[in-house]
């Protein structure tokens, strides 16, 4: 028989859940958290003291409350002071944020990507954005690590021997972020990520889509919710997918390559090798293609087919519809397979989205069976373009919040 | 979500003169839900809403808020049951602020001067609780907001008052492509933070991407009122248009007659079987 988790151990866990509280609701009275936490009060007390004592939290007296009483202390996460770097690399630009313990964006900078430029190249330019942003940290700041959101990279950084999508022949500056084709140069990235960017702090890999949903399952539009699947589009389709509140990634990270699930049999050549993928038929391309456009490319040109539609031009019209029509189909296979709570839209398959609702939804309420899509519901994220960033500093937080003192 | 409407009306007629405008309509709105109003230009939209905000009595029908039948004749009932409508043309003051167009008639006082730090600070939160991040200063006249801004401005004034049930005429009307996305986005959030949201437009993707029910009027009589989950953007044009759709809708000839309405009842969901079934989805 095992032996019962030691009083250490108990310690430790009752401070990395109560960091964790106010890390993601914010400032909390003391007296909340003993509810919410289920602990007494000096307990709560002492944890509060150890963690103010490593700065990582403070404790004021609330606003006047207006109430009978000694107003409870208010405990609040040392947001300006405790922070990680967030990096993400897009198809057509790198983002890099300093992001403080309870998500909340303190600085921020952004380059465009150069067209064509594999991610490694791209690593002087992120390293750049850190050390500007690095400039303005206070002396006794504490970074705590460093998430990376790459578009299109597996889930987790040992996944080994994929073979990634090729590059999409006509458009060849789309998917350098893919070009990988194996695991030898992904591990290069990682490690080189890790060099060049944090090289005296961890620095946690992820996937676009998946540092997403977790953002949005934090602190954003699928709170609360068990099961969640986050449509990403940046050049490809991904998703990111929670399950009964865990990331799911599949054996070795590719799970949520949704963007490859065949809907259509003989259809489009897709990037893949395969044909007829989803993709073919509701990426940004498709739409483009579908309202005549073939030769731009890229998100800007995107938004301009879904503002010409808006405007009654009538070929934008009939490409979103299509586009729409398509995303209802593939949106209905995903609510059958996993009865979601939530489906976000993110990148630009939320302009595709609300452009296109009606279609999507009609499709979903005709193919999606009754149980599994009455209580679905269909979002875009709360927290927008900041999802990204703000989610692969939850991965960054991820250890601090296991235990907080250990450092 | 609650399975029981905060608001429901049940049978209300209302004309002017010789012109029947509603005939026996029944309308409910869910706390939590963005209900949808659809119908063609005359249908009754602006009537009903007239209605429920006080401006028009009912000639008949009955009014039901949080459980116990009230009577709403003036706009003054309504905004104590919590009512607040933001009308399509705003009704914002271009050479005021946003905390005094926030407060516009309403200003908090502290003794004899006006409290301006409560005033500004409970706008600030109020904009923090529906994550509206577009405003730069809360100090900015109106006239310097683009329409988006304007838009979320009047909706954040309507909400400010702890008010229940939220009432959008056209709100995403005269908005680009991206103005739009936050205006639909901040719709979807009040109901999502509790409130009753009564939604009026004239765009089905609009209506298809925040709404969780759509009631549809066709020519003062409400044909239907069913989930979004259960219908499709093209019975809605039809039941809209026509007044019904296979076995959705009116039956017979159209109603013209004063008891068309009847089976139409029958066919409706507002309680939809579903309600009772569905697990705690916690919003």
């Amino acid at each position: 028989m095992r032996a019962g988790p030691s009083q250490e151990e108990i310690r430790r866990q009752n401070l990395g859940a109560l960091l964790r509280y106010v890390h993601v609701h914010g400032a909390t009275s003391r007296a909340e958290l003993t509810s919410a936490l289920g602990l007494n009060r000096s307990t709560i007390g002492a944890l509060t003291a150890e963690l103010a004592a490593a700065r990582l939290v403070s404790e004021r007296a609330p606003r006047e409350t207006g109430r009978a009483g000694r107003p409870s202390l208010v405990v609040r996460p040392e947001s300006a002071r405790v922070f990680a770097y967030a990096y993400s690399i897009e198809s057509d630009r790198l983002r890099a944020a300093r992001v403080g313990l309870g998500g909340v964006v303190l600085d921020r900078r952004q380059a465009a990507r150069p067209p064509g430029a594999p991610p490694l190249e791209c690593l002087p330019l992120l390293a750049g954005l850190r050390k500007e942003m690095h400039q303005s940290v206070a002396e006794d700041a504490i970074h705590v690590g460093s998430g990376v959101a790459v578009s299109g990279r597996p889930r987790r950084p040992d996944a080994a021997g994929r073979q990634s999508p090729g590059p999409v022949p006509d458009r060849p500056d789309r998917d350098a972020v893919d070009d990988g084709g194996g695991s030898g140069s992904e591990a290069a990235l990682e490690v080189a990520l890790g060099e060049v960017l944090s090289p005296d702090r961890p620095i946690l890999v992820s996937n676009a889509a998946d540092a997403s949903v977790v953002a949005e399952h934090v602190r954003g539009a699928a709170v609360g919710c068990d099961t969640v699947i986050y449509l990403h589009q940046d050049g490809g389709i991904e998703a990111g997918i929670i399950v009964h509140g865990q990331r799911l990634t599949g054996r070795g990270g590719h799970a949520g390559e949704v963007g490859h699930m065949v809907v259509q049999p003989g259809g489009r050549p897709c990037r893949c090798g395969s044909s007829g993928c989803w993709e073919t038929e509701i990426s940004e391309h498709a739409l483009l293609h579908a309202a005549g456009r073939g030769g731009s490319a890229g998100r800007d040109a995107t938004l301009r087919v879904i503002d010409a539609a808006s405007w009654g031009d009538a070929g934008a019209q009939a490409a979103v519809r299509q586009v729409g029509d398509w995303l209802g189909f593939g949106v209905a296979n995903l609510v059958n397979i996993f009865n979601p709570d939530a489906i976000i839209f993110g990148g630009t398959l939320r302009e595709v989205y609300l452009a296109a609702a009606a279609r999507v939804r009609s499709r979903l309420n005709v193919m999606a069976l009754p149980a599994a899509r009455e209580q679905v519901r269909l979002r875009t994220p709360q927290l927008g373009e900041d999802a990204v960033l703000i989610g692969a500093a939850e991965l960054a937080f991820g250890p601090l919040l296991a235990d907080p003192l250990d450092r | 979500m609650s399975a029981t409407p905060l608001l429901e009306l049940r049978g209300i007629d209302k004309s002017f003169g010789p012109v029947q405008v509603l005939r026996n309509v029944d309308f409910s709105v869910t706390a939590g839900e963005v209900t949808a109003l659809v119908g063609d230009n005359g249908a009754g939209k602006s009537t009903l809403v007239k209605c429920i905000s006080g401006i028009y009595s009912i000639d008949s029908g009955e009014i039901v808020f949080d459980g116990r039948p009230v009577r709403i004749n003036s706009p003054r009932d309504a905004a104590a049951l919590g009512i607040e409508v933001v009308y399509q043309d705003l009704a914002l003051c271009d050479n005021l602020d946003i905390v005094q167009n926030m407060f516009l008639g309403r200003e908090k006082r502290s003794g004899l001067v006006l409290d301006e730090p409560t005033m500004e600070q409970m706008a600030a939160e109020t904009l923090a609780g529906l994550s509206v991040r577009t405003v730069k200063s809360l100090r900015q006249h109106v006239s310097s907001l683009s329409g988006g801004q304007r838009q979320t401005v009047a909706i954040a004034k309507a909400v400010l008052w702890n008010s229940r049930v939220v009432i959008l005429d056209e709100p995403t009307a005269a908005l680009g492509v991206a103005q739009t996305a936050q205006v639909l986005e901040l719709v979807r959030r009040l109901a999502d933070n509790g409130l009753a949201v009564v939604l009026i437009s004239h765009n089905m993707n609009d209506v298809f991407a925040v709404s969780d029910q759509i009631a549809m009027l066709y020519l003062g009589q409400m044909v239907a009122q069913l989930r979004t989950s259960e219908v499709t953007h093209a019975q809605v044009v039809e039941l809209i248009t026509a007044g019904r759709s296979g076995g959705l809708g009116l039956s017979g000839d159209n109603g013209d007659g004063a008891n068309g309405t009847g089976t139409s009842g029958a066919d409706r969901h507002d309680t939809p079987p579903t309600a009772t079934t569905e697990p705690g989805v916690d919003r």
